[in-house]
């Protein structure tokens, strides 16, 4: 966009440039932990249950939606933010209970009725919103600055949360007796329940951490944008996409698909005009779900 | 529809057939409707809706009923061929029906093609959820490229598009488009029905059983696979060209996975599998939509409603509205059972 | 619901018609929904006189629910408002207005449909309404080719519609940038733009002006940049305003895309750095879109803001809150509101013009050299021959007094021309 005489003219100098490409590091990284916080509660469901849950966008909606509450009832913001992945992990449990365990013979099935379950949590939420735009303000607003950069704090306590709700998932699933009865029963469940694991509790504890997650996900990011009835629903192809990229039935996977996802999305427009950067995405990564539909782990599955 | 009748009754002469009748019945409706209705303009262009519509349900029922793809994207296929006729009236000034129905048929078809070929064919074979993630990102990445692209109108669309022409005379909404669209859904039907009943539809049928059996039998499946699909494209395509016609708008949101599903819901609550459940399904779900639009407590509620009769269905009737006139003898003997996890 | 079925076949209308669909039946169910703030529809019975003449059928078209539904309300709550206040002086040229609601929910294809009632049950006289540029491109056909009834669009757009029949009374891109722009540069000093923009017409056009006139005024643009309308994301959009060394951000980008990008640009410290804001559809109503100092010092230029004091504004300001009390709709500009009250009035003047004829011929040639005294902001007046119309524009600056927002006008044009078609 710019044209040389103004790179001459803008004084570029070296430290701009090295400012620069922190601030943008740090963009690129903000961003793409929303997209990991999204996922990984998908990728969870997905690899243990094999259910594509296309209600998952809504609860990202559900945990924005209970933020919201807590403001409009005059309570503090951020103990809607703690109180949303409870609020979540409740309603997956129960949702699993009711509903979604009949579905799990049949992924395609489960797709439609988690579809449906969906449609009708966003089209209620719609209705409550009255179809408008919602401004939730963030808890912790405004910028820290390092040298001559501004950072926001609240895209940061993102980041960090993010790191650590990786690490904790993954030191659940790795270290303790519960994340050993899952890895057993995703790897073969009629073993693991001759061995007297009980899947079917398993399975709601797994659904209620994937809601919970997406619950999370929905109240950290909505200080950022506008709560509306979409605002899961925005991100969630771009989550298939980072499930199917990272490979199906791992933990490091949709993280790293995740990843894979949101850097690009948010770092190809710099490269090619926004509007084309937005589909480019899609394809991108549907071309290389073809080509290694097996996702980029393939060792040491869970 | 006595040929047909005639494939019917030779299959299974001994059982009451009721789907012929259903078919009938529908036919005799959607030929007297219009006069019925003919002084209240507004609804014979709500029926003339229904009818194209129907056509995108198909389309639907094609791809899912008959060859157990789960598409979350027919109406990719439905709306660029709606954009392509727009476009051919906007720069060509062309909107002969002889022209542009061909064109908007095969438009479809190609796309459809091709996308059915990056998704189901290759090396190895892809899975069920591949496929339905496939064509739900297909319709996504479309809608959103439409919605950038200013050549074709951006988020606005394209409106104003150039009349339906048949020779000199030219289809506004009203009765003329109505039957014209009533004998397009016709032809799409009979010929839909054909390839269900033709040895193509009784491999599929066998397929959607066991689909490894018929790859034994040497039969190479994700190529009659890919065939369903860009015929069921194309019906879209078609469906998509005279809804363009008759809205005089296409917007980016008649690409995207909203109606996509929409087409899905249609199907489902009709009865899958049955070509004329589709039909049902379209009509109910838009009659009673433009019905409870003037209630309006009802109205900011009805697609909750929708949701929640779309996961009935899909948890307790399975086979849509059609399941429950139509016994499985006839529903299962002549289409095949569901497929219970689509291999 | 406020019809009764004497008044129905009193008015000569078609009465099959209007049984089911009841004369209103949007306003006063959506109140009951919750959907619309105290409204009620009572007012809205024909007055007795009414059997002398049959009335005449007002349809408002416009976005009740879904993305852009708080200007949608705030015209609709307009459109009432002005009707009433003709109605209750004696209607025109000796007939009522009746007005008719169909939603446009803020999606042209559902709003196809929805217009499509309007001319084809409801038999509209004229229609107003349609905010955005994607609205009003999909409706104008069946409006007014199709369906050959007289159409007013109110919003504030980018100009070059031209369409027979079709009349624009918001601002166009000359009548906002030709008083914003060269104070940007002349009086605060802000010679390199950045135009970011959401990826839809009205912001092309606009920005295809507002380079012309940023160029003449020796003013330079850095980058001109497209985006989807729901984009959460922007950081190489600020990189490039940064390492460009923008002073000024002409934005054209709406909601969805338009918080997370305020918020961005405000963190990246623009504003601090004396960084200049402007956004020319910005009105009081949409300011509480953000935390206040995230709006703080933001440029405006519209046909009125609410500080404008002039006594038939204010006049109006104060009925209108009296009748929609502590409404959340305001009556502003950037929501096309003003737009509403004009269109509404200018069509009352032609009626008065044709002495009752409501063919569209007729009326459309009274409406091409109609004149309103008065108006939201100031008078306006047809360009003749144009369809656009002159008005009065205000250049102002967001003020945030403890976390309040107002805007504090700077500078006013008379009846600056259109330049359109």
């Amino acid at each position: 966009m710019l044209k040389a005489g103004e790179l001459r003219a803008g004084s570029f100098n070296r430290l701009v440039i090295m400012d620069f490409g922190v601030k943008l590091a740090f963009d690129l990284l903000a961003f793409t932990s929303v997209m990991v916080l999204i996922v990984l509660g998908l990728g969870v469901v997905a690899s243990m249950m094999g259910i594509f849950n296309f209600a998952h966008g809504e609860f990202v909606l559900l945990g924005a939606y209970t933020v919201f509450i807590f403001h409009e009832s005059g309570l503090p913001i951020w103990a809607g933010i703690v109180a949303a992945p409870f609020v979540l992990a409740l309603f997956g449990a129960a949702l699993e209970r009711s509903i979604i365990r009949r579905f799990y013979a049949a992924p395609i099935i489960a797709m439609l009725g988690t579809y449906a379950i969906g449609l009708v949590i966003r089209e209620t939420v719609r209705g409550l919103l009255g179809g408008h735009y919602k401004s939730i303000p963030e808890p912790l607003p405004g910028v820290f600055t390092i040298g001559d950069l501004d950072f926001s704090i609240w895209r940061t306590v993102i980041v960090i949360t993010t790191l650590v709700v990786i690490a904790a998932s993954w030191l659940l699933l790795t270290r303790t007796s519960i994340g050993l009865q899952i890895r057993g029963s995703l790897e073969n469940p009629a073993l693991a329940r001759s061995c007297g694991i009980a899947t079917p509790r398993l399975y709601t504890l797994t659904f209620a951490f994937g809601s919970a997650l997406a619950g999370l996900a929905g109240a950290l990011i909505v200080p950022l944008y506008q709560l509306s009835a979409d605002i899961g629903l925005r991100f969630l192809v771009q989550a298939f996409l980072s499930v199917m990229l990272g490979g199906v039935g791992t933990f490091e996977g949709p993280v790293l698909g995740a990843t894979a996802v949101g850097a690009t999305a948010a770092g190809l427009p710099w490269l090619v005009i926004p509007v084309l950067a937005d589909p480019l995405v899609f394809v991108i990564a549907l071309v290389i779900v073809k080509f290694r539909p097996q996702g980029f782990i393939t060792q040491g599955r869970l | 529809m006595t040929a047909i009748l005639s494939w019917q009754t030779r299959r299974s002469s001994k059982v009451l057939r009721i789907l012929p009748i259903i078919e009938i019945a529908t036919l005799v409706v959607a030929i007297a409707a219009p006069f019925v209705l003919s002084e209240r303009l507004d609804l014979v262009t709500l029926a003339t809706n229904v009818l194209i519509l129907s056509m995108l349900a198909i389309s639907f029922d094609l791809c899912w009923g008959l060859s157990g793809i789960m598409s979350f994207g027919q109406a990719l296929f439905f709306g660029v061929a709606g954009y392509v006729i727009a476009l051919v009236g906007r720069d060509l000034g062309f909107s002969h029906i002889w022209g542009t129905l061909p064109l908007a048929l095969l438009s479809g078809f190609v796309l459809s093609g091709l996308l059915g070929a990056f998704l189901l064919l290759g090396r190895k074979t892809p899975t069920t959820i591949f496929v339905a993630l496939g064509t739900l990102t297909g319709s996504y990445a479309a809608e959103r490229l439409v919605s950038g692209w200013q050549y074709v109108g951006a988020g606005n669309g394209l409106s104003s598009i150039k009349l339906l022409q048949a020779g000199s005379y030219e289809f506004v909404e009203g009765m003329a488009f109505y039957f014209l669209a009533l004998a397009v859904l016709l032809v799409v039907y009979i010929a839909a029905r054909i390839l269900m009943r033709s040895q193509l539809g009784l491999v599929l049928a066998g397929m959607r059983q066991n689909e490894e059996r018929l790859a034994f039998f040497g039969y190479r499946v994700q190529l009659f696979k890919a065939l369903v699909f860009s015929v069921a494209g194309a019906i879209a395509g078609l469906a998509g060209a005279l809804y363009s016609y008759h809205q005089g708008f296409i917007g980016p949101g008649n690409m995207g996975p909203g109606l996509s599903t929409t087409a899905v819901l249609y199907c489902l609550f009709g009865g899958t599998g049955t070509l004329i459940g589709p039909i049902l399904g379209t009509i109910a779900v838009e009659v009673i939509t433009y019905a409870l639009a003037d209630i309006d407590a009802i109205k900011s509620i009805w697609p909750v409603v929708l949701g929640l009769v779309l996961l009935a269905v899909v948890m307790f009737q399975p086979k849509g509205i059609l399941g429950f006139f139509v016994s499985d003898r006839e529903r299962v003997g002549s289409y095949g059972a569901r497929p219970q996890d689509g291999a | 619901m406020t019809s009764s079925k004497e008044e129905k076949s009193a008015s000569g209308a078609p009465a099959r018609g209007l049984s089911r669909r009841q004369l209103l039946s949007g306003a006063s169910a959506l109140s009951a929904a919750g959907w619309i703030a105290g409204t009620s529809g009572g007012w809205l019975l024909r007055p007795n006189w009414a059997n002398a003449a049959g009335p005449i059928k007002m349809g408002i078209a416009t976005d009740i629910t879904g993305a852009i539904a708080p200007s949608g309300n705030a015209n609709w709550q307009v459109a009432q408002f002005a009707v009433e206040q003709i109605n209750q002086a004696g209607g025109v040229a000796g007939k009522p207005i009746e007005l008719y609601l169909e939603d446009t929910a803020s999606d042209p294809k559902i709003a196809v449909g929805n217009v499509r009632k309007l001319i084809q049950e409801r038999k509209v006289d004229v229609v107003l309404g349609g905010i955005t540029s994607a609205m009003r491109q999909a409706i104008k056909d069946p409006i007014v080719n199709r369906g050959r009834t007289l159409y007013i669009y109110p919003q504030l757009y980018e100009g070059q519609e031209c369409t027979k029949h079709l009349y624009c009374t918001g601002p166009t891109p000359a009548q906002q940038c030709d008083e914003l722009i060269p104070y940007i540069i002349n009086k605060l000093g802000k010679k390199r733009f950045a135009l970011p923009s959401a990826n839809y017409v009205w912001p092309q056009l606009l920005n295809k002006y507002a380079r012309k006139v940023i160029q003449a005024n020796g003013g330079e643009v850095v980058f001109e940049e497209y985006y989807p309308l729901d984009q959460p994301e922007y950081s190489a959009t600020i990189g490039k305003i940064k390492d460009g060394k923008v002073d000024c951000v002409f934005n054209t980008v709406i909601p969805p895309g338009l918080q997370p990008f305020v918020k961005q640009l405000y963190e990246s410290g623009f504003q601090r750095n004396g960084g200049v804001l402007s956004c020319v559809y910005y009105d009081e109503n949409l300011l509480n879109y953000h935390p206040a100092h995230e709006m703080e010092g933001l440029y405006s230029c519209l046909d009125y803001f609410q500080s404008v004091n002039d006594p038939f504004s204010a006049k109006l300001q104060e009925a209108y809150s009296k009748k929609f009390p502590d409404t959340k709709y305001l009556f502003t500009a950037g929501s096309a509101s003003t737009g509403m009250y004009r269109g509404v009035k200018f069509y009352e003047a032609a009626v008065k013009q044709t002495k009752g004829d409501l063919a569209r011929e007729a009326v459309s040639a009274a409406m091409d050299k109609g004149k309103i005294a008065d108006g939201p902001g100031g008078g306006a007046e047809m360009v003749p021959g144009k369809m656009h119309c002159k008005m009065n524009m205000y250049v102002a600056q967001c003020k945030v007094d403890a976390g309040k927002t107002r805007y504090d006008v700077i500078s006013k044009a008379n009846m600056v021309d259109p330049k359109e078609c």
